[in-house]
Protein backbone atom coordinates (compact mmCIF):
# COMPACT_ATOMS: atom_id res chain seq x y z
CA UNK A 1 0.00 0.00 0.00
CA UNK A 2 2.78 2.73 1.11
CA UNK A 3 4.42 1.48 -2.15
CA UNK A 4 1.30 2.85 -4.08
CA UNK A 5 1.48 5.60 -2.64
CA UNK A 6 5.22 6.59 -2.91
CA UNK A 7 4.61 5.74 -6.76
CA UNK A 8 1.78 8.04 -7.03
CA UNK A 9 3.76 10.81 -5.21
CA UNK A 10 6.58 10.37 -7.90
CA UNK A 11 3.98 10.50 -10.93
CA UNK A 12 2.61 13.43 -9.17
CA UNK A 13 6.09 15.15 -9.31
CA UNK A 14 6.69 14.55 -13.06
CA UNK A 15 3.63 15.95 -14.22
CA UNK A 16 4.42 18.90 -11.94
CA UNK A 17 7.35 19.08 -13.72
CA UNK A 18 5.78 18.79 -17.35
CA UNK A 19 3.28 21.25 -16.03
CA UNK A 20 6.02 23.75 -15.61
CA UNK A 21 7.76 23.14 -18.51
CA UNK A 22 4.77 23.88 -20.60
CA UNK A 23 3.89 27.10 -19.08
CA UNK A 24 6.06 29.16 -22.14
CA UNK A 25 5.43 26.37 -24.71
CA UNK A 26 3.48 29.37 -26.69
CA UNK A 27 7.16 31.17 -26.39
CA UNK A 28 9.41 28.72 -27.40
CA UNK A 29 6.89 27.80 -30.17
CA UNK A 30 8.03 29.20 -33.59
CA UNK A 31 6.50 28.40 -37.00
CA UNK A 32 9.84 28.85 -39.30
CA UNK A 33 10.15 25.41 -40.32
CA UNK A 34 6.41 25.08 -40.50
CA UNK A 35 6.42 28.33 -43.22
CA UNK A 36 9.62 27.24 -45.16
CA UNK A 37 7.88 23.85 -45.61
CA UNK A 38 4.54 25.19 -46.80
CA UNK A 39 6.17 27.64 -48.76
CA UNK A 40 8.65 25.88 -50.57
CA UNK A 41 7.97 22.17 -50.14
CA UNK A 42 5.37 21.62 -53.48
CA UNK A 43 8.51 23.14 -55.72
CA UNK A 44 11.31 21.31 -54.01
CA UNK A 45 9.65 17.90 -54.06
CA UNK A 46 6.51 18.39 -56.11
CA UNK A 47 4.53 16.52 -53.74
CA UNK A 48 1.51 18.22 -52.70
CA UNK A 49 0.89 16.29 -49.26
CA UNK A 50 4.14 18.20 -46.99
CA UNK A 51 3.93 15.14 -44.90
CA UNK A 52 5.32 12.70 -47.81
CA UNK A 53 7.61 15.87 -49.33
CA UNK A 54 9.76 15.56 -45.62
CA UNK A 55 9.08 11.85 -45.53
CA UNK A 56 10.47 11.25 -48.98
CA UNK A 57 12.64 14.07 -49.84
CA UNK A 58 13.79 16.14 -47.22
CA UNK A 59 14.57 13.55 -44.61
CA UNK A 60 14.64 10.39 -46.82
CA UNK A 61 17.75 9.44 -44.69
CA UNK A 62 15.19 9.02 -41.47
CA UNK A 63 12.56 6.71 -43.66
CA UNK A 64 15.57 4.56 -44.88
CA UNK A 65 16.23 3.87 -41.66
CA UNK A 66 13.03 3.42 -40.64
CA UNK A 67 12.39 0.35 -43.12
CA UNK A 68 15.86 -0.95 -42.36
CA UNK A 69 14.26 -1.47 -38.44
CA UNK A 70 11.16 -2.81 -39.95
CA UNK A 71 13.18 -5.30 -41.82
CA UNK A 72 15.42 -6.07 -39.11
CA UNK A 73 12.37 -6.82 -36.67
CA UNK A 74 10.80 -9.06 -38.63
CA UNK A 75 14.06 -10.87 -38.83
CA UNK A 76 13.76 -11.21 -35.38
CA UNK A 77 10.81 -12.37 -35.24
CA UNK A 78 11.59 -14.84 -37.76
CA UNK A 79 14.79 -15.82 -35.53
CA UNK A 80 12.90 -15.93 -32.53
CA UNK A 81 9.86 -18.25 -33.37
CA UNK A 82 11.63 -21.07 -35.36
CA UNK A 83 11.38 -24.21 -33.24
CA UNK A 84 11.74 -27.95 -34.40
CA UNK A 85 8.05 -28.96 -35.27
CA UNK A 86 7.47 -28.92 -39.34
CA UNK A 87 3.75 -26.87 -39.79
CA UNK A 88 2.75 -26.32 -43.17
CA UNK A 89 0.30 -23.90 -42.87
CA UNK A 90 -2.11 -22.15 -40.24
CA UNK A 91 -5.23 -24.84 -40.47
CA UNK A 92 -5.02 -25.77 -37.03
CA UNK A 93 -5.20 -22.64 -35.64
CA UNK A 94 -7.80 -21.13 -37.80
CA UNK A 95 -10.74 -23.78 -37.68
CA UNK A 96 -12.46 -23.46 -41.11
CA UNK A 97 -15.32 -24.89 -39.73
CA UNK A 98 -15.72 -22.66 -36.72
CA UNK A 99 -15.59 -19.86 -38.31
CA UNK A 100 -19.26 -18.46 -39.12
CA UNK A 101 -20.45 -18.61 -42.41
CA UNK A 102 -21.24 -14.84 -42.30
CA UNK A 103 -18.19 -13.82 -41.63
CA UNK A 104 -16.32 -16.13 -44.72
CA UNK A 105 -18.54 -13.89 -46.90
CA UNK A 106 -18.22 -10.86 -45.86
CA UNK A 107 -14.39 -11.36 -46.07
CA UNK A 108 -14.89 -12.19 -49.85
CA UNK A 109 -16.71 -9.28 -50.19
CA UNK A 110 -14.66 -7.08 -48.82
CA UNK A 111 -10.74 -8.66 -49.86
CA UNK A 112 -11.07 -6.74 -53.24
CA UNK A 113 -12.43 -3.37 -51.63
CA UNK A 114 -9.78 -3.32 -48.84
CA UNK A 115 -6.66 -4.34 -51.50
CA UNK A 116 -8.25 -1.91 -53.59
CA UNK A 117 -8.43 1.14 -51.39
CA UNK A 118 -4.85 0.01 -49.83
CA UNK A 119 -3.26 0.49 -53.29
CA UNK A 120 -4.75 3.75 -53.79
CA UNK A 121 -3.91 5.24 -50.47
CA UNK A 122 0.33 3.80 -51.59
CA UNK A 123 0.01 5.31 -55.07
CA UNK A 124 -2.05 8.29 -54.52
CA UNK A 125 0.36 9.00 -51.37
CA UNK A 126 2.05 12.54 -52.83
CA UNK A 127 -1.17 13.95 -53.68
CA UNK A 128 -3.92 13.11 -50.64
CA UNK A 129 -3.80 11.82 -47.22
CA UNK A 130 -1.80 8.68 -47.01
CA UNK A 131 1.46 6.62 -48.64
CA UNK A 132 3.72 4.26 -48.40
CA UNK A 133 3.24 3.21 -44.79
CA UNK A 134 -0.30 3.54 -44.36
CA UNK A 135 -0.95 2.03 -47.35
CA UNK A 136 1.15 -1.10 -46.98
CA UNK A 137 -0.61 -1.70 -43.79
CA UNK A 138 -4.40 -1.46 -45.61
CA UNK A 139 -2.75 -4.26 -47.75
CA UNK A 140 -1.34 -6.38 -45.30
CA UNK A 141 -4.76 -6.18 -43.74
CA UNK A 142 -6.29 -7.12 -46.81
CA UNK A 143 -4.13 -9.75 -47.05
CA UNK A 144 -4.61 -11.37 -43.48
CA UNK A 145 -8.41 -11.72 -44.04
CA UNK A 146 -7.58 -14.61 -46.62
CA UNK A 147 -6.41 -16.47 -43.69
CA UNK A 148 -10.16 -16.42 -43.04
CA UNK A 149 -11.30 -17.30 -46.58
CA UNK A 150 -9.59 -20.11 -47.05
CA UNK A 151 -7.47 -21.63 -43.92
CA UNK A 152 -5.46 -24.47 -46.21
CA UNK A 153 -3.74 -21.69 -47.75
CA UNK A 154 -0.25 -22.67 -47.71
CA UNK A 155 2.58 -19.01 -46.81
CA UNK A 156 6.24 -19.68 -48.10
CA UNK A 157 7.85 -17.08 -45.16
CA UNK A 158 11.37 -17.66 -46.87
CA UNK A 159 10.44 -16.24 -50.05
CA UNK A 160 8.39 -13.56 -48.20
CA UNK A 161 11.37 -12.29 -46.82
CA UNK A 162 13.93 -12.69 -49.50
CA UNK A 163 11.65 -10.20 -51.45
CA UNK A 164 11.37 -8.04 -49.03
CA UNK A 165 15.00 -7.42 -48.50
CA UNK A 166 15.57 -7.32 -52.15
CA UNK A 167 12.84 -4.49 -51.90
CA UNK A 168 14.98 -2.98 -49.48
CA UNK A 169 18.24 -2.70 -51.54
CA UNK A 170 15.89 -1.40 -54.02
CA UNK A 171 14.91 1.07 -52.27
CA UNK A 172 18.26 2.23 -50.88
CA UNK A 173 19.20 2.10 -54.71
CA UNK A 174 16.48 4.00 -55.56
CA UNK A 175 17.00 6.52 -52.91
CA UNK A 176 21.36 6.98 -53.81
CA UNK A 177 20.56 7.67 -57.29
CA UNK A 178 20.55 11.23 -56.34
CA UNK A 179 24.29 11.18 -55.82
CA UNK A 180 24.73 10.11 -59.53
CA UNK A 181 22.25 12.52 -61.16
CA UNK A 182 22.02 15.71 -58.88
CA UNK A 183 25.77 15.04 -56.45
CA UNK A 184 23.52 14.81 -53.25
CA UNK A 185 22.81 11.94 -51.05
CA UNK A 186 19.37 10.36 -50.79
CA UNK A 187 16.86 13.12 -52.23
CA UNK A 188 14.79 13.00 -55.77
CA UNK A 189 16.93 11.89 -58.25
CA UNK A 190 15.14 14.75 -60.88
CA UNK A 191 16.74 17.61 -61.11
CA UNK A 192 15.36 20.51 -59.07
CA UNK A 193 13.95 22.49 -61.34
CA UNK A 194 11.87 19.39 -62.86
CA UNK A 195 8.17 20.11 -63.35
CA UNK A 196 6.20 18.45 -60.51
CA UNK A 197 4.90 15.65 -62.63
CA UNK A 198 8.10 14.15 -63.49
CA UNK A 199 9.30 14.54 -59.77
CA UNK A 200 5.86 12.52 -58.86
CA UNK A 201 7.42 9.59 -60.91
CA UNK A 202 10.25 8.97 -58.37
CA UNK A 203 7.74 9.54 -55.24
CA UNK A 204 5.10 7.14 -56.86
CA UNK A 205 8.30 4.33 -56.97
CA UNK A 206 9.45 4.75 -53.84
CA UNK A 207 5.90 5.02 -52.07
CA UNK A 208 5.21 1.53 -54.21
CA UNK A 209 8.00 0.03 -52.83
CA UNK A 210 7.57 1.12 -49.38
CA UNK A 211 4.36 0.22 -49.21
CA UNK A 212 4.84 -3.40 -50.42
CA UNK A 213 7.78 -3.54 -47.94
CA UNK A 214 5.78 -2.82 -45.54
CA UNK A 215 2.44 -5.50 -46.68
CA UNK A 216 5.11 -8.06 -46.99
CA UNK A 217 6.68 -7.61 -43.32
CA UNK A 218 3.03 -7.06 -41.54
CA UNK A 219 2.30 -10.50 -43.18
CA UNK A 220 5.30 -12.25 -42.40
CA UNK A 221 5.09 -11.21 -38.87
CA UNK A 222 1.49 -12.45 -38.38
CA UNK A 223 1.93 -15.54 -40.11
CA UNK A 224 5.03 -16.09 -37.68
CA UNK A 225 2.66 -15.64 -35.18
CA UNK A 226 -0.40 -18.31 -36.43
CA UNK A 227 2.27 -20.86 -36.77
CA UNK A 228 3.34 -19.75 -32.92
CA UNK A 229 -0.27 -21.11 -31.95
CA UNK A 230 0.28 -24.86 -30.73
CA UNK B 1 -6.80 18.20 -26.82
CA UNK B 2 -4.47 19.87 -24.15
CA UNK B 3 -1.25 18.85 -24.12
CA UNK B 4 -1.28 17.98 -20.11
CA UNK B 5 -4.02 15.43 -20.80
CA UNK B 6 -1.75 13.73 -22.97
CA UNK B 7 0.95 13.18 -20.31
CA UNK B 8 -1.55 11.92 -18.27
CA UNK B 9 -1.77 9.27 -20.52
CA UNK B 10 2.10 8.76 -20.36
CA UNK B 11 1.78 8.71 -16.44
CA UNK B 12 -0.89 5.86 -16.77
CA UNK B 13 1.44 3.94 -18.69
CA UNK B 14 4.28 4.75 -16.23
CA UNK B 15 2.10 3.63 -13.36
CA UNK B 16 0.96 -0.15 -15.33
CA UNK B 17 4.84 -0.32 -16.22
CA UNK B 18 5.48 -0.35 -12.88
CA UNK B 19 2.47 -2.10 -10.90
CA UNK B 20 2.22 -4.86 -13.58
CA UNK B 21 2.88 -8.71 -12.48
CA UNK B 22 2.37 -9.61 -16.12
CA UNK B 23 4.56 -9.66 -18.64
CA UNK B 24 1.88 -9.25 -21.45
CA UNK B 25 0.34 -6.71 -19.64
CA UNK B 26 4.08 -4.64 -19.09
CA UNK B 27 4.01 -4.67 -23.50
CA UNK B 28 0.58 -3.18 -23.09
CA UNK B 29 2.40 -0.35 -21.09
CA UNK B 30 4.67 0.35 -23.30
CA UNK B 31 2.37 0.47 -25.77
CA UNK B 32 0.29 2.83 -23.84
CA UNK B 33 3.18 5.07 -23.44
CA UNK B 34 3.62 5.43 -27.04
CA UNK B 35 0.54 6.34 -27.53
CA UNK B 36 0.78 9.41 -25.27
CA UNK B 37 3.80 10.45 -26.90
CA UNK B 38 1.98 10.27 -30.28
CA UNK B 39 -0.46 12.28 -29.37
CA UNK B 40 1.67 14.82 -27.49
CA UNK B 41 3.83 15.10 -30.79
CA UNK B 42 0.70 15.44 -32.71
CA UNK B 43 -0.65 18.16 -30.49
CA UNK B 44 2.68 20.18 -30.15
CA UNK B 45 2.79 20.47 -34.30
CA UNK B 46 -0.67 21.62 -34.16
CA UNK B 47 -0.78 24.50 -31.28
CA UNK B 48 -2.22 27.45 -33.25
CA UNK B 49 -4.90 25.35 -35.29
CA UNK B 50 -4.72 24.52 -38.82
CA UNK B 51 -6.05 21.67 -41.41
CA UNK B 52 -4.17 18.65 -42.49
CA UNK B 53 -1.14 19.56 -44.81
CA UNK B 54 -2.13 19.15 -47.94
CA UNK B 55 -2.14 22.09 -50.25
CA UNK B 56 -3.51 22.75 -53.19
CA UNK B 57 -2.25 25.37 -55.70
CA UNK B 58 -2.48 28.36 -52.86
CA UNK B 59 -2.12 27.34 -49.06
CA UNK B 60 -5.62 26.77 -47.03
CA UNK B 61 -6.67 29.83 -45.09
CA UNK B 62 -6.34 29.02 -41.63
CA UNK B 63 -3.00 27.80 -41.71
CA UNK B 64 -1.67 23.94 -42.17
CA UNK B 65 -0.21 22.06 -39.31
CA UNK B 66 3.45 21.06 -39.12
CA UNK B 67 3.92 18.36 -41.05
CA UNK B 68 7.23 17.10 -39.91
CA UNK B 69 6.10 16.03 -35.95
CA UNK B 70 3.62 13.98 -38.11
CA UNK B 71 6.26 12.98 -40.55
CA UNK B 72 8.30 11.71 -37.38
CA UNK B 73 5.07 9.81 -35.96
CA UNK B 74 4.78 7.62 -39.00
CA UNK B 75 8.05 6.97 -37.95
CA UNK B 76 7.03 5.97 -34.79
CA UNK B 77 4.29 3.92 -35.27
CA UNK B 78 5.80 1.59 -37.78
CA UNK B 79 8.73 0.82 -35.63
CA UNK B 80 6.41 0.60 -32.56
CA UNK B 81 4.21 -2.17 -33.83
CA UNK B 82 6.87 -4.23 -34.93
CA UNK B 83 8.91 -3.86 -31.61
CA UNK B 84 5.62 -4.77 -29.80
CA UNK B 85 5.47 -7.54 -32.35
CA UNK B 86 9.15 -8.51 -31.09
CA UNK B 87 8.08 -8.21 -27.24
CA UNK B 88 4.81 -10.42 -27.98
CA UNK B 89 6.89 -13.58 -29.56
CA UNK B 90 9.55 -13.16 -26.93
CA UNK B 91 6.42 -13.61 -24.58
CA UNK B 92 5.35 -16.35 -25.96
CA UNK B 93 9.03 -18.11 -25.95
CA UNK B 94 9.09 -16.86 -22.29
CA UNK B 95 6.24 -19.06 -21.63
CA UNK B 96 7.20 -22.44 -23.39
CA UNK B 97 10.21 -21.96 -21.14
CA UNK B 98 8.77 -21.18 -18.05
CA UNK B 99 4.85 -22.59 -18.21
CA UNK B 100 4.16 -19.06 -16.94
CA UNK B 101 4.16 -15.02 -17.83
CA UNK B 102 4.01 -13.80 -14.23
CA UNK B 103 6.97 -11.21 -13.47
CA UNK B 104 7.54 -12.56 -9.66
CA UNK B 105 6.98 -16.51 -10.91
CA UNK B 106 10.19 -16.17 -13.22
CA UNK B 107 11.80 -14.53 -10.86
CA UNK B 108 11.94 -16.57 -7.84
CA UNK B 109 12.55 -19.56 -10.28
CA UNK B 110 15.57 -17.64 -11.55
CA UNK B 111 16.57 -16.83 -8.24
CA UNK B 112 15.80 -20.27 -6.59
CA UNK B 113 18.69 -21.97 -9.16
Amino acid sequence: MIKQFVLIGLLAILFAVFFVSMQDIQELYNTFGKDYIAASGFADTGSRNLVTAILLDYRLFDSLFEAGILLIAVSGVIWISKHEIEEKNAQFMLDKFNTPDLFVTFSRLVYPLMLAFGFYVIINGHVSPGGGFQGGAIVATAILILYYIDADKETNIGLIVTIEKILYIAILLVASLSIVTRGEFFTNFFALDASADTKAIYLVLLNVMIGMKVALGLWTIFTAFLKEGR
Amino acid sequence: MNPLLTFVVILIGFYGLSTSTNIIKSVFCVTIIESGVILLFLNLGNLDGGVIPVIGDTLPVGGIADPLPQALMITTIVIGSTVTALALMLCIKVFHHYGTVEWAEILSRESGK
